[in-house]
Formats: C-alpha cells, structure tokens, sequence
C-alpha cells in the first residue's frame, strides 16, 4: 500500500522536474559535458534521438488509418481510436503500406522489426544487429550510454520466450538484455559515477584475464568471450564518462533537487508502470544520457488482461483474434466471452487507443521540454508501432506505423503518406539512421531510404 | 496408424540402408517445381525453407522439419488443394518415400561426434549456487540480475541462450559487491556467517606474517576454489595486487580483501565456463577439472566440490569406478535437490507457476503465493525422492503417494496433515500420486479460466512422452467459424470438429482424448466430479486407439505402453540438460545406448543419471571451427 502511495509521489517528483521547473541551466552543463568527450554532430548539426516503441498484436483493420486527409496527403483527421494523438497531428507522420517483407507475426516479427532480416530460432539469429544498436555503436560513443533498452515486465503465456521478448540485437546472434524495472533504469543513468582506483584496476584486471582466455579457448568458444570483453569495454566507457558528468551534475544543484530515484520494484498499477518508464525515456533524452532507446510496451504476443480499460475484457492477444467472440477457442481464457464480433473488435481497438494514449503523453511531455530554438520533440523521433498489421488475420502487410517529432528539422509532419507499392520498413530504418548521424548506405536489405518523409 | 517421425528416429535400431529407392535429384526437382516457390529463397511460408533444408545434410539435422512436410505431404494439407499445379499420386510417393528413407532409414552408427559443449556463463542458479557454495552462506542472486529469458532447448542453462551483455556485467559488479557483503558482514554475525569467516579468513596479519602474505594465503586458497581447477602462482598474485591497490587506498586488510573477492566473482575465469582448446581434429576426451565441473553443474547446478577437485588433480575422474561412485555421491548430496528444482521443474514446466500462472487472491482467494510455492515444491520434491530412492521411472507417473503440506492437502481434500512442511502422503490413486496428479502442472496446462484439453493432451505427448505432434497447419483457425455456429456443443463435442476437418485430424485425434482424461482436474488441480450440471466425461484414448477413463486409466495404459518413450524422453531432457545444449541428431547413439542400460536395470532412475553421466557426450567433445558440416548426405 505504502509503497504504491510512494511511487506515484516519485513518479511526479520527476515529472515535476521535467514539466515544471525550467531546466535549461542544467542542460547545457550536461551538454557541455558530452561536448567535450567529441561528439559527433546528428545529421542536421543537433543532437537526434530516436525512440522505438513496439506494441504486439497489431492493429485492427481501419484502425490505423487517418479519417481525413488532404489531396496532398496533409493530416486533417486521425481517427476515433487514435484520438489521443490528435493533439499532436502536425507532428505526425502515418506511412501507409510498410511492411517487413522477410519475417512478421509474434515471434519472428518481434525479433526482426528491428533488424528487418529473417529470424532463425534454432539458432537464435536475427540476421544482424536491429537499427538501434547499429546506431548505438556509430553514434553511442557520444553519450553515456549507447543505448537504453527498455520492456514493461510480461504477463501470461511466453513471457519467458526470447523471441518474443527481443527487440533490440547487439548482433544477430545476441539479443541485447532489457531493463524492466524503473529504479534500475534511472540509476544506470544518474548514479555510480564515481569510480576508486581499486575499481578501475579490477576492470584492467579483467579485460587482462579476458584477453588470456580468448587465446586459450577454440574459435567457436571465443565468441563468448568476446562478449565479456565487449562488456567490460562497455562499462569502462560508460564510467568513465559517468565520472566527468557526475562532476557536472554534482555542480548543479538545480538536478539535485528534481532527480529523485524511483521506489523499487514495478508498480501495480500498468499505467502508472508504463508512464514511469516513459518519463526515464524523457529523462534520457533530456540529460542526453543517450540518443537510443527501445521500448517494448508488451512481449510480442501479449495475453494481458486489459480489463482495467474502462469497456474492455479479456486479454490483448485473445481480444487481437476478434473474430472468434465465442470465448471457447484455445486464445481464449476461458472465463471471458463476447456477443459480437463488432463488441470484440472494438474492445481491440480500445486497447490500441489505451496505447495511444500512452504514446501521446510521451510526446506530449517531449514537446514540453524546450531545447534550443525549439522542444526536445523536434530533435526526435519516435516510430511507434507493431510487426502485425491486423491481428485476427495475423497481416503482414500495411503494419501500423507512426512516426512522431521532427528528427532535428529533417521531417515533414502532420501528413499520411500513402505508398502504392509496399514499401520495406528497412527504408525507413535507413532514414531514420542517417538523421542520426550514422552513415551507412544498407540496412536491413534495403539501400533505399524513404526521402518520402523529408521536409 | 503412423507414428510420429521423431518417435521412430529413435526406436528403430541400426537402420536399413537399401538401394536407393529413388534419386536425390529427382525428389529435388518435385520439391522445386511444388514447394519451393512459397517455402524457398524468396518466401517461407510458415517460416519454411524447403530449399535451404535441402542443403543441411543429412536430413536428419532437421528432423522436426522433414516430420512436417511428410506429415503435410501424407495429409494432402501440401500443397494446399486450392493450387492448381499439383503432383501426381506418383510423385506425392516418390516424395514420401525419398524422406522416409532419409530420415528414418538414417544409419546412426556411422557417426562418430560427441558434440561440442560450448562455452557459456553460469546461469543465475548456478551463480547463485556456486556463491553458496564457495562462502557457505545464500545469497539471494537471482532476483538482483535481469530475468532469464528461454530460446527453444527449454532449459535455462542452454548455452546458445546464455548471453553476456554490457548491462549485466554491470550488474555483476554490484551483485559481487552484494555477495561478499551479505557473507561476510561486518556487522551482527550469524553462525552461518561466523562460519563462512572462518573458511575464508585462513589467514591474518600479525607481527609475524606480513598483510600481503595472509592476504595471499586466503587468496590461494579461494582462486583454485572459484575457477575451479589449480591456479599458477600469477593467478593468485593479480589479486593480491588489487589488495595492495585497496589497501593504499586506505582500506583496512578486511575491506581490502574483500576488495579482491568481488574482482574474483566478476571474473572471465569464474563467470564462464570456457575450457582450453585441444588441437584435434577428432573426438578427444574432456580434462578431468572440465569433467568436475560437468559433473558438480549437471548434478548440483553448482561449483565442484574439493573432494572432486582433488581427485580431478589427481585425474581420476574418468576411471568407471570412481566416476559411478562420484555420480553416487554427488546424488546423495541435498545439493542434488537442483534436479528437482532445475531440472524436472523446467521439463515438466512447473518453473511457469508464479512466472506465466500468478496467483489470484481476488477470485479464488484460496490461491495464495504459499499454495504456489506448495505446488511448485511438490513436483521439486517428488522428483528428487525418485532420485534418491532410485525408483523406477514408472513412479514419475504411477506412484501412489506424494508430497503435500497443509494447504496443499485442503487442495487435494486429503485430511490429516498439518503444518507448512511438506512430507510424503499416500494418496488415493485414482486422483493422485504420480505427475498427472500434481496441481501445479495441471495449472500450467490451463488457460486463466478454464482447463484445456488440447494443452494437456500436447503436454502430455509432446513433453512428458517426447512425440511431438507437428505444429498446426497455417489454417488453423479456419475451424472457428464452425465452432460459432455450434455453440450449444459441449467442449468435448466442439473439439471433436478437430477430427471433421483432416487438416485438424491428423494430430488432434492423438492430442485432444489425452487431455480429456484429465477432465476431473480443474483449471487449479482440485478434483471436481461434475462440470454445471453435467457429470465430468473422463474417456481418454492413446494414439493407438487404446481407451481408457480418468487418471488411473492414463497411469495405467502409459506405463503399459509408453514406458519406453517416457525413458526415452527423459533421457533426451536429461541428457541436453547435463550437456547445456540441444541436443543433435549426432547425439541420438547416445540417446539409445543410455536407454538399453536404463531398460536393462530395471528403469532405474538413477541408472539414467549415471548413464548421462558415462555417455560419450558428456565426456568426450569435438572442436568446432566455424559453421561446418560435420558429415556427409546419409
């Protein structure tokens, strides 16, 4: 009891820090902190961000569509269901008819949405590193930390499957571990800074002793390996750069008295869950603790009970299967039934628009923060969406994508861009990396960016 | 009545190897000209490649892939009916029998690869464990590092999953820290920690002895401990070096020893287990500290203890005797209940209770966090009694007793025990004794409101006897709209819509009349004897048409006839679970060989232990450069 009651005291503690008081000052400390470590310029000469915020699932058919749009595609209207977002329309862009041509669904599709390959699970391969990570190595140096992965904890069937509980790929062959727990997220970016010299010589000492066990073991065994050396290297880095920005934010009592840490644990309430971590997403980008993130609202078949949604129950993925309203079908729990495909699907899309909601609120406070000329939103990017367009059919094609901020003055919101073809969601991938300053000319079996959504 | 590939892939014996029947080619260009357009390069319906299996040779590699394009070629599923371009009844055999020969005629006994255990790191248990174990004191490990996510082996200690990203080498750092605090406190000892002190402190400084040299003798004695093999006197002397570090840091020689104990936990050498790479080009035997290790991992999920250190120094731990001996030893110890706890709780998926099943308090206030725990702890407990008393495998499913406390006694209606310990308790076997009777299970096997049929009968095929029926066809849910329309059917009679549609049939006429025997159990594993109004209908049948009602009926006609597959089954888990990898088709002579001993000494339990134990996997190792492919088309 006492402890729920504390955390949303906590949860508006940061978000007081963040809506309320002007926090310039500290900014740029912290800006002039990571200046000085040799950051690289983003694409257009500011520092963009990009979020990627999954949802299993999918969407239902007309879901996603915009209610009114102009002849030259400009956004009049969204729909009922994104309702939440309707504040937010000029700083929107709906692609329409994107897909993943090489793997969708609940599994494969989670696994891939971000690395736009095939997924193998004999032998747990994604292809190739997802477009976060490969972000995170060019442009990660710069913060400190790379990236941040983020997962709201899973409930129901599969919550222990990897496939479905992985968005973001180191490489192919290693799925990147995720935090699910508020505190642990918020003290990986504002805490332990300081370092003693025993600490830094345990860390020599290691990555010496890795360096020996890489030359002992066989090549198959050195990947393993590797990844410790990868890991040690990583945490070097990251405390390193912990050690110079402490020093800047120890200056500042401004962020002393904002910053306090969430309780422990995972609230009960889901809302109040997926907020706080959506404020670490703010927080992140605002301190410039990284430019990357992923976040998984639900594990890629989520049977979540949404009945805390007022008109809503049963679970996410039985509701997703919206034409079997019997309530007798192996998705289904067994308790819940519906009297209409049409009651069904519109408790669906219910859900899609509790997410909805969600999302608004993350750009909502985005837009609140001020950040040079403009707002934290317009240096980013968050594409939010899910590997199945509508899920009774499990579609693959036309997934629900949106794309929201202004990728640092390189995006052209408030429109739906309809393409004739099926476009792969790798070309959007693509553009998004170039804004984030990582030069590559492939992603994901895509050489093409979508220059659709330039200005 | 065809048995499932799988099954046979093991039950036959040395395979007959007649002229080939037809040519590879020809079978090659049927599956180009019918299958690879949708299941190729370019598109993997159903996630299939057709082609790129074709490569993988021999076939066996991808048994469970040729099992379901046999089984979808054999059923006219493929290719679906609707398409024009067709293969002749000719050439639908041609195919048929191309796999068949393949894959069931596959000579095993041409093999000679004992796989290759690949590196990994210590799963979160095993950490937990071994910190236990190395300072005498538990510490809680798990829960302070990120949950353990499960590819497709089914057990967490499958190295292909056992990933070590930059984030949880941080948190390794804070849980070492976490570690040596909590075992050796500076404040308020217990005895626990008063002994944990004393086995570690071995040494301390005095006028006479120098701090560096007690810090390097309490640091000799760890270090071999924690990298579990002998350690040069370099090895030793890095560490002394943190304390000195520590030390001129201004910590005093206790802080500053414990200092270098957390770098020990944080390091490559005790973190993963990764063994010395052996110029080889063959098969060759695994070093005597890698197979105390195997052995202390398989058996206590845990460090190797000194007496099996010492005698792996003293390379004796391939000698028969004095490894059945160990394996003995080690199964006596209580540290052997990580079996139970690991082991069967993870095959039989109890481990899903509190994770995927949580407990209700609002509903069904009766199911509490302790009644969980209960259920868990039964199945965890059953199994190591198996284990300890050496019963025969029959027992996992036929015993006439379990173990049950007081709540989960209520549960079962079986008056008489008090308290929150559980113990052993007769039981009325029509109902309970044996795993089919265990409640945890039977939850794990339900939906959230109701019970399933279809995922017991599955559970009960595919992970209890290990004959996997093939995944649903793509369309699967084609069913619904029939269901719709007869919703007044009960669910025995809706199910039974599975056997009107042959894309259903095939494999829920062995699926679902196993699930319905156990029809009396409720969605929470209690007993009921009536449904609403209806008395529970109980008729079961085998896949061989074998009927039978209820539990008891179950018990009975799978130990009559399904003795050898659950052997088989569980020497399978077993054997992956002691390796820490899936198992291969080069892995299936052993698979047998452990088998034939186990049938052969009277199903034995523990036998099975010591033969995973004994195999040739588990002692010997083939290096691996690269992706390669081991053998030639069989």
């Amino acid at each position: 009891m006492s402890d729920r009651a504390k955390l949303k005291l906590t949860r508006r503690s940061i978000l007081h820090g963040l809506g309320a008081t002007v926090c310039l000052p500290w900014l740029e400390t912290l800006a002039a902190a990571s200046d000085s470590a040799g950051r690289l310029p983003g694409a257009a000469g500011s520092r963009v961000r990009a979020a990627y915020l999954y949802i299993p699932n999918g969407v239902a058919d007309g879901g996603w569509d915009a209610a009114k749009v102009d002849d030259e595609g400009r956004l009049l209207a969204l729909n009922k269901w994104m309702a939440p977002l309707e504040p937010y329309r000029s700083d929107l862009l709906l692609p329409r008819n994107v897909w993943t041509p090489r793997g969708n669904g609940h599994s494969a599709g989670t696994a891939t949405w971000l690395t736009g390959h095939h997924y193998d699970g004999k032998r747990i391969d994604a292809g190739g590193a997802s477009v976060d990570q490969l972000a995170a190595s060019k442009i990660g140096g710069s913060t400190l930390l790379p990236s941040l992965e983020l997962s709201l904890r899973g409930e129901g069937f599969f919550s222990k499957s990897l496939s479905r509980n992985t968005l973001s790929w180191l490489s192919g062959r290693q799925p990147a571990s995720r935090e699910t727990v508020p505190r642990v997220v918020f003290d990986r970016m504002f805490r332990g800074g300081g370092r003693t010299e025993t600490e830094r010589s345990v860390l020599d000492l290691v990555l010496g002793q890795a360096g020996r066990l890489r030359r002992e073991v066989s090549d198959a065994d050195g990947r393993k390996v590797d990844e410790y050396l990868d890991a040690v290297r990583s945490v070097e880095k990251r405390l390193e750069f912990a050690e110079k920005k402490s020093k800047a934010v120890s200056d500042d009592r401004a962020l002393t008295d904002t910053l306090t840490r969430p309780a422990p644990g995972i609230p009960t309430d889901h809302q109040e869950y997926i907020r706080l971590m959506l404020d670490l997403v703010v927080l992140a980008f605002w301190s410039d603790a990284t430019r990357v993130v992923t976040f998984m609202l639900d594990h890629g078949q989520s049977n979540r009970y949404f009945n805390f949604v007022p008109g809503v129950k049963g679970t996410w993925h039985a509701l997703s299967h919206y034409r079997d309203f019997s309530g007798k079908t192996e998705d289904d729990d067994g308790i819940t039934s519906w009297g209409s495909l049409e009651e069904k699907r519109d408790m669906y899309n219910e859900v899609t628009r509790w997410h909805n909601a969600q999302v608004a609120y993350l750009i909502g406070r985005l837009k609140g923060v001020p950040e040079g000329e403009g707002t934290l939103l317009d240096s980013s990017m968050i594409l939010y969406g899910s590997s199945l367009s509508d899920g009774h059919e499990h579609a693959a094609k036309n997934l629900p994508l949106l794309l929201a901020g202004g990728g640092g003055g390189t995006i052209r919101g408030g429109r739906q861009i309809r393409f004739e073809k099926p476009r792969s969601m790798s070309d959007l991938h693509l553009s998004m990396l170039h804004r984030l300053g990582a030069s590559v000319d492939e992603f994901g079996g895509s050489d093409t960016p979508m220059t659709e959504i330039d200005v | 009545m065809r048995v499932t590939l799988a099954f046979i892939v093991v039950a036959v014996g040395p395979a007959f190897r007649s002229a080939a029947l037809c040519d590879d080619s020809i079978t090659i260009e049927l599956f180009a000209r019918y299958c690879t357009d949708c299941h190729g390069e370019k598109r993997q319906e159903g996630g299939l490649d057709i082609g790129r299996a074709l490569e993988q040779k021999p076939l066996v590699r991808n048994t469970d892939v040729w099992e379901n394009v046999y089984e979808r070629v054999r059923s006219r599923q493929m290719p679906p009916p609707k398409k024009k371009r067709r293969p002749t009844e000719d050439e639908r055999q041609t195919i048929l029998s191309w796999i068949d020969q393949e894959v069931r005629g596959f000579d095993y006994d041409s093999i000679d690869d004992p796989g290759h255990e690949p590196a990994r790191r210590l799963t979160h248990h095993e950490y937990e464990n071994t910190v236990r174990d190395l300072f005498g004191v538990a510490v809680d490990v798990v829960g302070a590092l990120p949950a353990e996510l499960e590819a497709t082996s089914g057990f967490d200690n499958s190295a292909n999953s056992l990933f070590l990203q930059p984030t949880l080498l941080e948190r390794y750092l804070g849980v070492a820290e976490r570690v040596v605090a909590n075992a050796l406190p500076v404040d308020g000892p217990t005895p626990l920690t008063r002994a944990a002190r004393e086995r570690i402190f071995v040494a301390a400084p005095s006028t006479s002895v120098k701090p560096d040299a007690a810090a390097r003798e309490i640091l000799a004695r760890f270090v071999p401990r924690a990298y579990r093999r002998p350690t040069s006197f370099e090895e030793v002397e890095e560490y002394v070096e943190i304390f000195r570090v520590a030390t001129s840091g201004g910590l005093g020689f206790e802080p500053a020893v414990k200092k270098a104990l957390e770098a020990i936990l944080v390091s490559p050498y005790f973190l993963l287990r990764a063994h010395g790479r052996r110029k080889s080009p063959g098969p060759y035997r695994v070093g005597h500290h890698e197979m105390a290790s195997r052995l202390s991992y398989f058996l206590w999920a845990s460090t190797p203890d000194d007496e099996l250190l010492e005698l792996a120094r003293k390379e004796k731990l391939h000698d028969e005797d004095v490894l059945e001996r160990q394996v003995g030893r080690l199964l006596r110890d209580e540290r052997s209940s990580a079996l139970g706890r690991l082991f069967a709780s993870q095959w039989l998926g109890s481990d899903q209770l509190g994770v995927r099943v949580r407990p209700d308090p609002i509903d069904n206030p009766f199911m509490t966090d302790s009644l969980m725990v209960s259920m868990q702890e039964e199945t965890v407990m059953f199994f190591s009694h198996l284990l300890a008393e050496n019963r025969p495998i029959s027992e996992l499913v036929d015993a006439n007793y379990s173990f049950v406390n007081e709540e989960l006694a209520k549960h079962y209606g079986v008056a008489g025990v008090r308290g929150h310990r559980l113990r052993r308790v007769a039981m009325d076997t029509s109902q309970r004794g044996g795993i089919f009777g265990h409640a945890g299970l039977l939850m794990v096997t339900s939906h959230p409101g109701r019970t399933s049929p279809v995922l017991r009968g599955r559970w009960i095929l595919a992970d209890v006897l290990g004959m996997p029926p093939p995944p649903p066809p793509p369309n699967a849910s084609e069913l619904s709209p029939e269901v719709e329309r007869r919703r007044r059917l009960s669910q025995r009679e809706k199910l039974e819509l599975h056997r009107v549609n042959p894309a259903c049939a095939g494999c829920h006429s062995r699926i679902d009349p196993l699930g319905f025997s156990l029809q009396n159990f409720d969605r929470f594993g209690r007993w009921r004897e009536r449904r609403g109004r209806s008395r529970i209908d109980a008729r079961g049948r085998l896949p061989n048409w074998t009927e039978f009602t209820g539990p008891s009926g179950l018990k009975r006609v799978v130990v009559e006839q399904h003795l050898d597959d659950l052997t088989r089954q569980l020497a399978r888990k077993m054997l992956a679970y002691g390796l820490g990898r899936q198992l291969e088709y080069y892995d299936v002579p052993a698979v047998r060989k452990i088998v034939t001993k186990v049938q052969d000494d009277g199903y034995r339990l523990r036998t099975l232990v010591l033969e995973v134990a004994r195999s040739y996997p588990f002692r010997y190792r083939k290096n691996r450069t690269g992706v390669s492919r081991q053998e030639k088309g069989g």
